[in-house]
């Protein structure tokens, strides 16, 4: 059981739209890295999903001003996050790179961030939030020393230390332990709670679900879908799911599944083995069990074979 | 802008870095020993090695390289080492930025850049006058090249060899040859001031002191202008 984490509240919590992306496409050279991106979010946890090379990073970045778009319009709080050098004591980012500064404590780098986001008590900041990851502000190592899932949280610490109200972070639950991805989480969700735009990206499809949040999937540098998780997960479910099913009679098996109707077609591969194509997997899953006790026929083994993410962002690109 | 400055002067001190300007330093050190060991007979024969030693070894050669190093590093080892984006968050305006970048090069640049020069005229047995003008001369040169290379780290990905190009192109070979390239010439205003401080053979195409510190002057507000602009519209990783 982990303690509550405790996180100060932002300075004012804005209502409406915090982050409004109009049309925004980015090309690196002939690479069309994001395609007419829009949509708006606001107030708490959004998770930003999809597989790699999607164009998460380079919508990040953009969001938080470190590049411009090739086209379309991104506000961050009503201000360009390009131009705007306000914006960003209300912004904060977790990059994806491992870079630190290597030679310093985790300490100095939160501190170091306090100052360059001009915060009063940069010490008394740096401490309450390297309190929030679980880090030791009076470690004497230099974060070299660290492993990945400390310097991850490092990096958090350095992003929260002036308590923004907007807080970008990119895969920031790689590299840590199954305890800390729980902390973390929860630490999200909380800053969500208090009113803030909080903005987290991941290609770990059950990594999003814990966050119970609003969803963007971009793949292929197009916004695929986006709403509530459930909502998306349904959808994700909906589509065509193909099962290789190993049986002591798959001839009789596939014929009982196809009169129940439960599946849309089937091929034979041997006496023993069948793939089904089905776009009800839920009612499937519970017919296939039926149908073989009924028939007499000993069901060996059920196989997803498109369960994975890549399958599931190429489904929801090619709707 | 102590923070960034502090942060900045303390990632460009490597030691590899600067013992290999020091070696370079050195050899115009050793130089300078060997002129004053040769004993010349005729006083203006020394007086006349010595001011090509400065201005040929020291202003030409120890002072470009050395600020192109550490200028070019400011900016650049955060890039390449992708600690940029930190920086880049800040809401401090990006001029005070390249200040506290420009002056942490300056820092580090002027001691291994301008010591040996000055060391270089005292053993090589010049008078006060022209110590002073070395020292003079190194130091503007130094400010001078360092704003011009600050840039350079953010522009480009092999800014050393960028740089070295311009010193043996623009600097050496073309601003000699042409006098109107000579008018945008960091090396011939630095040597002009050599030359007029401390009395000796003016260098081709020199100009007036007055001229040559407003010019100076002028070039290191619009190189970090220009490097202000490079970093408010550089795509940071």
């Amino acid at each position: 059981m982990t303690a509550p984490v405790a996180v100060a509240s932002p300075p004012a919590a804005p209502v409406g739209a915090t982050i409004a992306v109009d049309r925004v496409s980015k090309w690196l050279g002939p690479v069309v890295a994001l395609s007419d991106v829009s949509f708006s979010i606001g107030p708490g946890v959004t998770a930003l999903l999809g597989p790699n090379g999607a164009g998460k990073s380079t919508l990040l970045r953009i969001l938080c001003g470190l590049t411009s778009p090739s086209q379309g319009s991104v506000r961050v709080l009503g201000a360009n996050p390009r131009t705007d050098l306000g914006l960003r004591r209300h912004l904060g980012l977790v990059a994806q790179q491992e870079a630190l500064f290597e030679q310093l404590r985790a300490f100095d780098i939160v501190a170091l961030s306090a100052g360059l986001h001009e915060v009063a008590d940069r010490d008394v900041a740096a401490r309450g939030a390297l309190g929030l990851v679980d880090l030791d502000p009076d470690d004497a190592r230099p974060v070299r020393t660290y492993s990945k899932g400390m310097r991850q949280r490092v990096k958090v610490a350095a992003a929260m230390v002036h308590n923004p109200t907007v807080v970008v972070l990119d895969e920031p639950l790689e590299g840590l332990d199954p305890r800390q991805r729980l902390r973390m989480i929860e630490l999200f969700v909380q800053l969500g709670a208090q009113g803030r735009t909080v903005l987290v990206s991941s290609h770990v499809l059950d990594e999003v679900e814990r966050f119970g949040s609003q969803v963007l999937v971009l793949a292929k540098g197009r916004l695929a879908a986006s709403g509530d998780f459930r909502e998306i997960r349904d959808l994700m479910d909906e589509r065509p799911h193909r099962l290789r099913l190993r049986s002591s009679d798959a001839r009789r098996l596939a014929a009982a599944l196809m009169a129940g109707g439960s599946v849309v077609g089937t091929h034979l591969e041997s006496a023993e083995s069948v793939l089904v194509d089905t776009t009800t997997v839920g009612a499937f899953r519970r017919a296939v069990a039926r149908a073989a006790a009924a028939e007499g026929v000993r069901l060996l083994e059920v196989t997803p074979l498109d369960d994975d993410l890549d399958s599931v962002f190429r489904y929801l690109v090619g709707r | 802008m102590t923070l960034v400055y502090r942060l900045l002067l303390r990632s460009l001190v490597s030691r590899a870095r600067v013992v290999a300007l020091v070696a370079i330093g050195l050899v115009g050190v050793l130089i300078a020993l060997a002129i004053r060991a040769a004993d010349l007979v005729e006083a203006d024969r020394t007086v006349a090695i010595t001011r090509d030693l400065l201005g040929g070894y020291g202003l030409n050669l120890v002072v470009p390289v050395t600020a192109l190093v550490f200028a070019s590093a400011a900016f650049g080892d955060p890039t390449d080492d992708r600690t940029m984006v930190y920086l880049w968050l800040t809401p401090l305006p990006r001029w005070r930025l390249v200040a506290a970048g420009w002056a942490a090069a300056l820092t580090v640049a002027a001691p291994v850049a301008v010591l040996p020069v000055v060391l270089a005229a005292a053993l090589a047995g010049a008078d006060g006058r022209l110590v002073g003008a070395a020292a003079a001369g190194a130091a503007l040169a130094t400010m001078g090249y360092t704003a011009v290379f600050l840039g350079l780290g953010l522009l480009v990905r092999r800014a050393l060899a960028w740089g070295l190009a311009y010193v043996l192109i623009w600097e050496l070979a073309v601003a000699r040859i042409s006098k109107g390239a000579a008018r945008l010439s960091v090396s011939v205003y630095s040597r002009s001031v050599l030359s007029a401080v401390g009395e000796v053979v003016k260098p081709r195409n020199a100009a007036a002191v007055s001229t040559s510190l407003i010019v100076l002057g002028l070039v290191i507000l619009a190189a970090t202008a220009l490097t202000t602009r490079v970093l408010a519209r550089a795509d940071v990783a």
